[in-house]
């Protein structure tokens, strides 16, 4: 476990404060020990972030691991290939060069703050117009560099591109389309990049337990204190939103709500741990896709009952050792409908990890059928009948049932690469 | 490519830094963070595991960056794209030669002192403060020192520094009247380590050369300076503003000192290749700097 970092205070000339410094007080020596953890407080895109950090992290190890920021790639951490280039104080600098400890009180623009997949920067729809990327790899880095570039530099010419954006490597493209593409923004926008279109809304990025220090083992969960949970800012991976006409009435719906481990058994390869009190808990979800066999373990908060409205809202947070994380905000509610009860599920999903690279599409799909099992299931407990389908973990049949009603875009989707 | 654990401490007083330094040596060893630009990419390949770091960046009287009789002082925490906004015109040579250091990427937290004290043979910085005749604050736990560059350093990555001492500040020179400058490298990539370079300082007086100095860097262990006044005065008095015939009459006396240049050569470049660029890129140089005197001059 990591003890948290120690201020010791100097109390020589205690008046003599910083000029440029930010963040800690002027007269404080930071002291942290190689295996203690420091709090650092940066903004990054615009939101005030915090991580727990122990002085060898670096700031792209930070951004990925502690706030779920994965935009930001790594390629040879040792500041040659310029993946990971991020934005410190307005220039442009490589993350894995940087310890996050020294960071106290800097400003961050990481590519997730440049635009969001339905909101484009202009230099993002730039690189998709003129074909700069194949593999992606670089892209981040690329666009940060260029975005730093014009916002320094409005109008550079075309010919001094290539040595301007040579601080991040690409291998795919040749560059000549990257080139293409930053000038053609440089020229559309004589007077500078323009402004990112994600920074700004003062809401807490979260520190996740992805990465950082803990264990994951089963016995070490069940006796340390429930995690306070909180979820990114950022877009969700995915939103799930479930509508579903039940024969069971809200009142006997609410009546299951009332006692989580039965709804955790309507949950397909879901299962209760332990009950930490106050409403927390620590659980188990299993997923089987084909031979994709995931075992999500972690909390799960109960944060708000409301009997008037039959609904419950509940915020998770769980790992797999191999899958990556997983952290979801669901809202559950029950209302009369036609003798039985509209039963709706919405839940918004962060995924980080080799889950996520599943894509959201099928990380959507696998998630909504999860739901409608759920529904299903809840209603026949409701009625007083032993759920069916759940006991398995979502398994081979979920994988058939899914893949058919899938099959037609999947196999679009594969043509097309 | 995760560095090995190690402590971590941030003062914000110079006292403190000393402290902190005779400290972690005592306990093990301790290493100086400014920038990190050069120290991380070492940490990373855990080429070196100091035990703790002692990070300068939130000392105030580190941080400035004032002309200070008749020199330019950067402190230990100024990074280099700092001075490349603010005082590249005042120091020419350190001007020509940063936009050479890495990429902006790097230059946006490199420091000037860590360049120096990093003392990379291939670094550009040292051989501009060589070149120069740039003096170090030099500070320990016996008070501060002042070391000229030229006495500054010892070889590969080595300086005089002790291992509880730390580069505070540099005095770079502000041109003097008649001085002009040059500069060169040569690099696989924009941005990569040099295979070789140049740097040079002349300085002109009533259309004669009173002054060249010529340092070359990349090729041995540390940068290497010499004196060409007389060749070049010779040169000048001769064939006056004629670069063609000062280039063919200088590549001759500069390919001398490029004999001399001990290089092992290696799969980048030859040791022949690298004699050659000192060649060249040397007596451009020279050439550049007397053009860039009689430039300022008419200014």
């Amino acid at each position: 476990m990591s003890r948290s970092a120690t201020l010791r205070r100097t109390l020589k000339n205690p008046l003599k404060g910083l000029r440029n410094g930010r963040g800690s007080a002027g007269e404080e020596t930071l002291r942290v020990e190689a295996e203690e953890t420091v709090r650092v407080s940066f903004t990054v895109n615009g939101r005030p972030a915090e991580v727990d950090v122990a002085p060898r992290v670096t700031l792209s190890d930070a951004l990925r691991d502690h706030l779920s920021l994965t935009g930001t790639h790594i390629g040879c951490e040792h500041g040659v290939c310029g993946m990971c280039t991020v934005i410190v104080d307005g220039d442009a600098a490589r993350a894995c060069l940087l310890l996050a400890c020294q960071l106290e009180g800097a400003e961050i623009m990481t590519v997730e703050g440049l635009g969001t997949p339905d909101d484009l920067h202009p230099l993002q729809d730039s690189f998709s117009r003129h074909h700069a990327l194949q593999c992606g790899f670089c892209t981040p880095g690329m666009l940060m560099s260029a975005y730093e570039l014009l916002d320094h530099e409005p109008g550079v010419p075309k010919e001094e591109l290539p040595e301007k954006m040579s601080g991040v490597l690409c291998r795919c493209t040749g560059y000549r389309h990257i080139m293409d593409a930053v000038s053609d923004v440089a020229e559309q926008h004589p007077e500078g990049a323009p402004a990112p279109r994600n920074c700004g809304t003062a809401q807490l990025l979260p520190r996740t337990t992805a990465g950082g220090p803990g264990s994951t083992a089963e016995e070490d969960l069940q006796h340390r204190a429930p995690a306070e949970i909180t979820l990114p800012s950022s877009e969700p991976t995915v939103t799930v939103g479930v509508e579903e006409h039940i024969r069971a009435t809200p009142e006997e719906i609410w009546e299951v709500l009332q006692d989580t481990d039965r709804v955790a058994r309507c949950l397909p390869g879901a299962e209760l741990i332990e009950d930490f009190g106050e409403d927390r808990y620590l659980g188990r979800i299993r997923v089987a896709l084909g031979p994709v066999k995931l075992s999500f373990i972690g909390d799960i908060h109960v944060t708000e009952r409301s009997e008037e409205n039959r609904s419950i809202r509940a915020l998770a947070q769980a790992e797999d050792a191999a899958g990556g994380s997983v952290q979801a905000g669901v809202a559950l509610s029950a209302q009369p409908h036609e003798g039985g009860s509209l039963l709706s599920a919405d839940a918004d999903l962060f995924m980080v990890g080799k889950i996520a690279q599943m894509g959201r599409s099928l990380a959507g799909d696998v998630s909504a059928d999860m739901f409608a099992q759920f529904t299903r299931a809840l209603d026949a407990t409701a009625r007083g009948e032993e759920p069916t389908d759940t006991q398995a973990p979502s398994s081979v049949a979920m994988f058939t049932r899914l893949m058919s009603t899938r099959a037609k875009a999947l196999v679009g989707r594969l043509r097309r690469r | 490519m995760k560095p090995a654990p190690f402590s971590y401490v941030r003062p914000t007083r110079l006292d403190d830094v000393v402290g902190e330094l005779e400290e972690a040596e005592s306990a093990g060893s301790g290493k100086v963070i400014a920038g990190g630009q050069s120290l991380l990419p070492v940490l990373a390949m855990r080429l070196g595991r100091p035990r703790t770091l002692v990070d300068i960046t939130r000392v105030p009287e580190l941080a400035g960056l004032r002309e200070e009789g008749g020199s330019i002082r950067i402190g230990a925490a100024v990074r280099q794209r700092q001075v490349e906004r603010e005082a590249a015109q005042r120091i020419p040579l350190v001007g020509h030669a940063l936009p050479w250091i890495g990429h902006r990427e790097i230059r946006s937290r490199g420091t000037v002192c860590g360049s120096l004290a990093h003392a990379d043979p291939s670094a550009e910085l040292p051989a501009v403060a060589l070149c120069l005749g740039a003096v170090l604050t030099v500070t320990g736990s016996r008070g501060s020192r002042e070391v000229p560059a030229a006495d500054f350093f010892t070889g590969a990555m080595s300086t005089v520094l002790g291992g509880t001492e730390l580069v505070t500040a540099v005095r770079f020179p502000a041109p003097r009247a008649g001085e002009g400058f040059g500069f060169g490298e040569m690099a696989r990539r924009h941005g990569d380590f040099a295979l070789a370079g140049a740097a040079a300082r002349v300085r002109l007086d009533g259309g004669g050369v009173v002054e060249a100095q010529l340092v070359g860097f990349g090729v041995a262990d540390r940068a290497r300076s010499q004196d060409f006044t007389g060749p070049l005065a010779e040169a000048v008095s001769r064939h006056g503003q004629d670069e063609k015939a000062l280039t063919a009459v200088m590549t001759e006396a500069v390919s001398e000192m490029a004999e001399d240049v001990v290089t092992a050569g290696d799969a980048h470049a030859s040791q022949d290749y690298r004699r050659r660029l000192i060649r060249v890129l040397g007596t451009r140089a020279l050439v550049r700097a007397c053009a860039d005197s009689r430039r300022r001059a008419k200014r």
